[in-house]
């Protein structure tokens, strides 16, 4: 499909999130309201991935550019940060660690009692 | 001077130098193989360099700048493509990975929220780093709803994003994780798109899993926030 036309589905589904983050009675990111949008759309039909590929590729391909212009505000912020720029990078480097280490064990764990559950079922099946 | 000055005002400055820096970064990166030379990293610090030697004020980079920031709920909205394409291994394995991204998640926040009361950090910048674990445009979203500084929230997410990325082989190795599954699910919830990439360099099912926990991840610490909206 043109881009023209891929772009205009990608912006509508955007301002329908912003629509519905608007009568939301409370605070939800629109950008999230439209992903969930666009999941549904693709599951229920209406909308298919080859109507929106190239506009999805190309942002997807170029996310990292679009944070440039907040990112760069950082030099206004930067006093905030004062005398607690190690404790800020130490964060970081724990919570990564917990947090791979949490979700890939919750993921393991998972796995084995699907497979438990299994199991038992084709074992009540045969028997 | 003044006709150069006003120039600058146009948004189309903002543009073509964020392209441009963002070109060379990628360039850089694309020459180095490095993580830490990461091409969104470079370009931001060449462009603060670039406006700080000019001395050309804020507010005239962002005239173009928000033609740019208008791509992000797109941009975000786009991250359902990669769940809905990878369909099938999601609902082969719909209950651990629902469940490692929710837990994830949730892990994330409370060791952030624990580790800046110890601290004694300010509200502000615990509001700042809660959502740090999930992609940009999604924790720029949830900053905002806690009432955080967007520019810091999305330091920290780059900055925790190539951790991830670094020492992405390492935790798979001493948290002894040898399912795929669960190495690109645990990679894509601690360290979002930049890790991805990681992820992909791992074979191909880590990097489909770590794509598809990016848009997991952001919308339940969404969902999650609310929770520590209250215990902020």
């Amino acid at each position: 499909m043109k881009i023209m036309m891929q772009l205009a589905i990608i912006f509508f589904i955007c301002l329908l999130g912003e629509a519905i983050a608007a009568v939301l009675p409370f605070p939800f990111p629109a950008s999230v309201i439209s992903m969930l949008l666009v999941f549904g759309l693709l599951l229920w039909g209406p909308l298919k991935v080859y109507h929106i590929r190239k506009q999805t590729d190309f942002l997807l391909d170029n996310m990292a550019f679009f944070f440039i212009p907040p990112a760069v505000s950082i030099v206004e912020n930067l006093h905030y940060m004062e005398g607690k720029l190690l404790i800020l990078i130490f964060i970081c480097f724990i919570s990564t660690f917990t947090t791979f280490a949490i979700t890939a064990w919750t993921v393991k764990a998972m796995i084995k009692l699907d497979e438990k559950r299994k199991e038992r079922k084709k074992r009540h099946a045969s028997a | 001077m003044q006709a150069l000055k006003d120039l600058c005002y146009t948004p189309y400055f903002g543009v073509v130098l964020s392209i441009f820096m963002y070109q060379i970064g990628v360039f850089v990166s694309h020459k180095l193989k490095n993580p830490v030379a990461n091409p969104l990293l470079i370009a931001v610090i060449l462009i603060i360099a670039f406006l700080k030697i000019f001395r050309i004020p804020m507010e005239a980079f962002q005239t173009g700048g928000d033609l740019i920031t208008l791509f992000l709920a797109p941009a975000t909205a786009a991250l359902a493509v990669p769940i809905y394409k990878n369909l099938q291994i999601l609902k082969h394995n719909l209950l651990p990975i629902l469940a490692g991204t929710l837990v994830g998640s949730f892990c994330s926040m409370a060791v952030i929220f624990a580790l800046c009361k110890l601290f004694g950090l300010d509200e502000t910048l615990t509001a700042s780093l809660l959502s740090k674990s999930v992609t940009t445009p999604i924790a720029m979203g949830v900053t905002e709803q806690l009432g955080g500084i967007v520019p810091i929230s999305i330091a920290a997410v780059i900055f925790t994003g190539i951790v991830g990325s670094i020492v992405a082989p390492l935790m798979v190795k001493l948290f002894r994780v040898d399912d795929p599954v669960a190495q690109g699910i645990g990679i894509g919830t601690c360290s979002h798109a930049v890790g991805t990439t990681r992820a992909i360099a791992m074979g191909e099912l880590q990097g489909a899993m770590s794509g598809i926990a990016i848009g997991l991840a952001g919308f339940f610490t969404v969902l999650w926030a609310f929770l520590f909206a209250i215990l902020l």
